[in-house]
């Protein structure tokens, strides 16, 4: 029988370590900050994968694998399948997913903005919360290499976020009761 | 009656019953696993984790299993006549074992499993087939 855990509590766990790991542990070492959570994330997808691929039958190839990924994988951990799967058949994937369900209820605190250089503010907030979004990515990806690797197939893997919408001074005004962020995460697998 | 279980990782041995004997038909049976694995005429089309009899030695009997993460289970018993479905319902069963224990938190993946409580429920899976 399958346990279910509470996705709030998820939500929180996540944004924790990140705040533990970049404002405790290594402050000023953001790098390491970034290598530690996807550590984590690595041990968490190399167990999960054993779990979620107990009853199925051997993936005979890669892509085999990477679809599982994408489909039962992603639905397991983020409640959807991706949108979106590329390759270039040497090695690269790129996965799609229009609407990150782990960035879905995150928001980019007001004063930052408020708070930056006078010259370009907009782009400091921009940067400023790519940067924390980033932070949070980290794990997510540990999550998927660790599973892939599990599955025979070291990879390394990234992600990035295009178009923040709520980095726009606009956007955030009009989502004042609604502060989520529709993220569209494109997830880069590179196996090697 | 079943007389060895060995889980083998990516490594080594992970986990394996006594005697010097069992540990050489399990290493034997690993070159069987590896046979069928590449050649997948002979291990059906299906691609199922359950391998099948893997190779009678003497007075044993020796069955595999290879989870979708490249673990093999092999199984060794001196029962001569044994039901495959009664094999697959073990390895099932062996297999969940398996995942619970690697999924605890403080379990180094790749190293030898030294769960207490797996070992307890593997010992529990074994008698219940006799």
């Amino acid at each position: 029988m399958g346990r279910e855990v509470s996705e709030s509590c998820v939500d929180s766990l996540l944004t924790e370590i990140v705040s533990t790991y970049c404002n405790g542990f290594y402050a000023n070492k953001p790098e390491l900050a970034a290598r530690r959570i996807e550590a984590i994330g690595y041990q968490v997808g190399h167990q999960l994968s054993e779990r979620y691929t107990m009853e199925r039958p051997r993936f005979s190839d890669h892509l085999e694998a990477i679809k599982f990924i994408c489909k039962d994988f992603w639905s397991e951990l983020f409640k959807k399948q991706i949108d979106n799967l590329k390759t270039n058949h040497r090695g690269t994937f790129v996965l799609q997913d229009n609407r990150f369900r782990w960035l879905a209820r995150m928001s980019v605190d007001p004063s930052s903005e408020n708070s930056s250089s006078p010259q370009d503010p907009s782009t400091m907030a921009e940067n400023k919360a790519a940067q924390a979004v980033g932070m949070h990515l980290y794990f997510p990806c540990g999550i998927i290499r660790g599973a892939l690797s599990n599955l025979g197939i070291p990879c390394a893997v990234s992600a990035d976020i295009s178009n923040l919408p709520a980095c726009d001074r606009n956007n955030i005004t009009k989502r004042n009761f609604d502060p989520c962020l529709v993220a569209p995460l494109t997830a880069h697998c590179e196996l090697s | 009656m079943i007389v060895c279980v060995a889980v083998v990782g990516h490594q080594s041995f992970t986990e394996a019953d006594d005697a010097l004997k069992l540990h050489h038909i399990v290493h034997c049976s690993l070159d069987v696993v590896d046979e069928r694995v590449n050649n997948p005429k002979k291990s059906g089309p299906l691609n199922e984790s359950f391998l099948g009899l893997l190779c009678p030695p003497e007075n044993y009997k020796v069955y595999g299993y290879l989870t979708n993460t490249k673990v093999k289970f092999i199984l060794v018993t001196t029962d001569l006549d044994v039901r495959d479905a009664d094999m697959r319902n073990f390895f099932r069963r062996f297999h969940s074992a398996y995942v619970d224990a690697v999924s605890n938190p403080f379990h180094v993946p790749a190293k030898k499993i030294t769960s207490r409580t797996f070992a307890e429920r593997v010992s529990t899976i074994v008698k219940s087939l006799g």
